[in-house]
């Protein structure tokens, strides 16, 4: 099928257009999603932290920045499905492992932080 | 009442944002010992994909692009993007709409993932090309 918005032509199973994400299932009401049988309402998106995720693996911590990345494909993976109750519960996923990332990674600098404190305080205590 | 918090939160985040930015511009991560090292690099002597980010960014921010360049070609490749969507969500917050954004289809995000993760173990390899993409080996050239 043609994307009403963008022309691009879809698989007719296509719930979402792949060039410019416009929900097709709407637009089309007589056919379903098959995968949960909702009709996603025009417009739909799913949140799903890439951008995010990738400054957790690039500046907090690799490993909890990954897993985040492939819930971030997983949220759109799950609406080229037409799945968004299962789109959302990986957005949420990759919400909680990008804030475990945050987390993990203000840790870090807490504890470097502390460490600086305690180095310059010992310092100053040698030196008297 | 929920509103103004979050308006604070957003306030604040900016604030920390453009304070971070500014210190990285003024102290280099790769001589002052204000930044704290890559746990990762510290825990099991590896680079991970983001070492060298810090620096990268830091010569990014003095117009050096052929240091940054050496320092991590990832982030260099990857900051633009980050950049726009960054602003985009920043955006959304501010008056309720971000900037356009194309639907990225599942496939090129995993694609995104085993590049960054193939980049992580290349840089690692005491092998010719690859140990180039260690941060600074490039500045030797």
């Amino acid at each position: 099928m043609f994307c009403t918005q963008c022309g691009a032509n879809n698989a007719d199973t296509a719930a979402i257009c792949a060039q410019c994400g416009r929900n097709l299932q709407a637009v089309t009401p007589a056919v379903p999603s098959q995968a949960t049988g909702v009709i996603l309402p025009p417009g739909t998106t799913v949140q799903n932290y890439l951008v995010f995720a990738i400054l957790a693996t690039v500046f907090c911590c690799l490993p909890a920045g990954i897993p985040a990345i492939v819930y971030a494909a997983q949220v759109n993976g799950k609406l080229q499905a037409g799945d968004l109750a299962g789109a959302q519960m990986a957005s949420k996923n990759a919400k909680m492992w990008c804030l475990i990332s945050l987390g993990v990674g203000l840790g870090v600098v807490a504890l470097y932080a502390l460490l600086i404190m305690v180095g310059v305080l010992s310092g100053l205590h040698q030196n008297r | 009442m929920l509103r103004r918090d979050e308006n604070r939160l957003l306030a604040a985040m900016l604030a920390a944002f453009a304070v971070g930015v500014m210190m990285l511009r003024v102290f280099d991560p790769a001589t002052s010992g204000i930044f704290p090292p890559c746990p990762v690099r510290y825990l099991t002597g590896w680079y991970c994909p983001g070492c060298g980010s810090l620096r990268a960014i830091h010569q990014l921010l003095h117009g050096n692009l052929r240091a940054a360049w050496a320092m991590n070609p990832l982030t260099v490749v990857l900051l633009p993007f980050l950049t726009y969507g960054l602003a985009s969500s920043a955006l959304f917050e501010i008056r309720g709409h971000g900037l356009p954004q194309p639907f990225l289809r599942a496939v090129w995000i995993r694609a995104l993932c085993a590049a960054i993760i193939l980049f992580g173990i290349a840089r690692n390899l005491p092998l010719h090309p690859f140990h180039l993409l260690a941060p600074g080996t490039m500045l030797h050239l």
